[in-house]
């Protein structure tokens, strides 16, 4: 499918080399949205989370991020947000599939300071299905990469899609399903959410959710 | 089984990785009935493998052509427009590379590690956003990796030294416990017997 | 004499469906071999097979473009062992944190062991051979001059036994680290902005690199050499 008929008409491109990113008004609005959410987080406190307490004391026991641990999820939360923000107007698929390695690390690097078990539990599960990707990801790309001879998405939105590339795009999305947490893998990913710190928490689930609206873009260009 | 008592095994994060694996495997099964073959009109192309060799060019699998400094390489990337000084890293050498290249038939193996030639225009110039993007990954987990370190994992504070050490007490306590009770346990039987007789 | 032909050569056509092949069967070997096995720590380095059945699937196209796509996947696999082993770690030290008593033997086999390393190789030659592989790789930089350059930092750490290492000098290296990505973006962008000084921007984008990688390889060594020497 061309760029046109899926996101609006062609606004401009920046050309780094092979890599040209390009910008019609649906990725510009996904592009702006993270942004400005971005900016938020960068400015923004943690909050507090009050948790019931054990069974023989009285008191409610609450949950602080203290300042140190504060300053590096700040910083990881900010970086997984401009990450996800450049996912979303790359014109490239091996690059795409980098970008979502960063915003899947970057997801674990965020929790990865907290003092729960549980949390720790899953971001470590979550951590083994972002490393078995990376097959997916990147073996699904060069498959199509071998099949159509081109990574540039402006070229592979013209072409048509034979069995090989329907393999590859399959091998892909099942990359981004891991990566990004989407069912029957949710578990792992969902259960990182139960813990302090509110604005930086939520940009895990935020990015996880404008990647795959990118994705469909993305395998809709290259499949149809 | 029913289908809650599957979606309650989904929802602990330890099966989720195994599920996710064996999903996977499945996939990749289906590639050995769907018709692959390489397609000959690719960017980048590189000449047959012993080609060079046998020619006994210096840089020999890498040798793209080109002078350092004057001529450009040659190389057919995607877009060859955004790129205005396309292929004069693909034909430079610094000074010392070009010295070994003039004594050794085999600099072409170790190319890469020197600045110049043809890998780095790839990884620098015409794709150097993919490499950035590679670069920020091995930082971003450095950065997490070594925060965790410093501030946890080795930090001397909350040492496992003390839990061993606990350990080692409470291991002492519960010797020295089994000793109290063996001497009473002698004792009491001398008792006994002392009685029986 | 072709420098590089219009299409791909024959044997590289030929040589594809071997390669793709035996990439999906080294996937399909690992991936069955995590859905079977339990132990966390053994899903953990069998995901290494996963990324090298990448390695094979991405390799099997042959041309150059492929041979420089196979640099960011081994990277991300090795970035993502080294975040989420620590990161095991820190989930067993929590564990151990809040319930000293329970399952503390099946557990601490997991962390580094102290060990003492009593070669006498350690106190003659380390610095000449770590003066050598740096010297080696600032001449070579980019990335396997980095991790050349890093082995050399790694090794005079691993052979000096001074006690204690301040927090603040594995400050200065992560800032090394942060200058070289600055120094390498800085270069990146001026082969765009201004294409004639491509060489300058080569030098910056090189020489970026190799400091980034040796810092960080260095890194390890250094956090290697504070288990050392706890004993």
């Amino acid at each position: 499918m061309d760029f046109v008929t899926l996101g609006g008409n062609l606004l401009g491109t920046i050309p780094l080399g092979d890599i040209v990113l390009y910008v019609n008004p649906f990725n510009l609005f996904l592009f702006a949205v993270l942004l400005g959410f971005t900016a938020l987080i960068a400015v923004s406190k943690p909050e507090t989370q009050v948790e019931a307490a054990k069974f023989n004391t009285l008191d409610n026991a609450q949950v602080k991020v203290d300042e140190k641990e504060f300053r590096q999820r700040r910083f990881l939360s900010v970086i997984c947000g401009i990450a996800s923000a450049g996912a979303m107007i790359t014109g490239d698929l091996f690059n795409f599939t980098l970008f979502m390695a960063l915003v899947g690390i970057l997801n674990i690097g965020i929790v990865s300071a907290v003092k729960q078990t549980s949390v720790l539990n899953s971001a470590f599960n979550y951590g083994l299905i972002a490393m078995m990707c990376s097959l997916p990801l990147f073996g699904g790309a060069s498959i199509i990469l071998a099949s159509t001879g081109t990574l540039s998405l402006a070229v592979l939105s013209q072409m048509h899609a034979s069995p090989m590339v329907v393999f590859g795009a399959i091998l892909m999305l099942i990359g981004i399903l891991g990566e990004s947490g989407v069912a029957p893998f949710f578990a792992s990913k969902a259960e990182m959410f139960r813990t302090p710190g509110s604005p930086f928490i939520v940009i895990i689930h935020l990015s996880s959710l404008f990647i795959i609206v990118r994705a469909v873009e993305i395998l809709l260009l290259v499949l149809w | 089984m029913r289908i809650g008592v599957l979606w309650n095994k989904l929802a602990d994060p330890k099966n989720i990785p195994r599920l996710f694996a064996f999903s996977l495997g499945i996939i990749l099964i289906i590639g050995f009935i769907v018709p692959m073959a390489l397609n000959p009109d690719q960017i980048y192309v590189r000449p047959d493998p012993q080609e060079q060799i046998d020619e006994g060019l210096a840089l020999a699998p890498y040798d793209r052509g080109g002078e350092p400094l004057k001529e450009a390489g040659f190389i057919n990337p995607q877009y060859p427009e955004n790129a205005a000084s396309l292929g004069m890293i693909t034909g430079y050498m610094s000074p010392l590379a070009e010295w070994i290249s003039s004594i050794s038939p085999y600099f072409g193996t170790s190319i890469y590690s020197s600045p110049g030639g043809l890998v780095d225009e790839i990884l620098y110039y015409t794709r150097g956003f993919d490499t950035i993007l590679e670069s920020s990954i091995l930082m971003m987990s450095f950065i997490i990796a070594s925060w965790l370190s410093i501030n946890y994992t080795m930090n001397r504070k909350n040492d496992a030294d003390e839990i061993k050490k606990d350990m080692k007490k409470a291991v002492n306590d519960s010797v020295h416990v089994a000793r109290e009770v063996k001497a009473n346990d002698a004792k009491a039987r001398s008792k006994q017997l002392r009685r029986d007789n | 004499m072709v420098f590089i032909p219009p299409f791909v050569p024959e044997t590289f056509i030929t040589m594809y469906m071997p390669a793709i092949y035996a990439g999906l069967i080294v996937g399909f070997i690992a991936t069955m071999a995590i859905a079977m096995k339990r132990e966390e720590i053994h899903i953990l380095i069998l995901t290494d097979l996963v990324g090298l059945a990448m390695i094979f699937v991405v390799s099997a196209v042959g041309t150059d473009l492929a041979e420089a796509l196979i640099l960011p996947g081994l990277v991300v696999e090795l970035a993502e062992t080294l975040a989420i082993s620590e990161i095991l770690i820190t989930r067993e030290m929590r564990k151990i944190e809040q319930d000293p008593r329970a399952n503390l033997t099946k557990s601490s086999s997991m962390f580094p062991q102290a060990f003492s390393l009593d070669m006498e190789i350690m106190t003659t030659a380390p610095n000449f051979i770590a003066l050598v592989l740096i010297g080696y790789g600032i001449f070579l930089t980019g990335f396997t001059g980095g991790a050349v350059a890093g082995g050399g930092i790694v090794l005079h750490a691993i052979s000096k036994k001074a006690r204690g290492l301040p927090v603040l000098l594995l400050d200065g290296i992560a800032g090394v680290s942060g200058i070289a990505w600055c120094l390498w973006i800085i270069g990146f962008l001026l082969f765009f902005v201004a294409p004639q000084y491509w060489v300058l921007s080569l030098f910056l984008a090189a020489c970026g690199l190799l400091l980034k990688v040796a810092s960080k390889v260095g890194l390890i060594g250094l956090l290697m050499r504070e288990d050392i020497d706890k004993e």
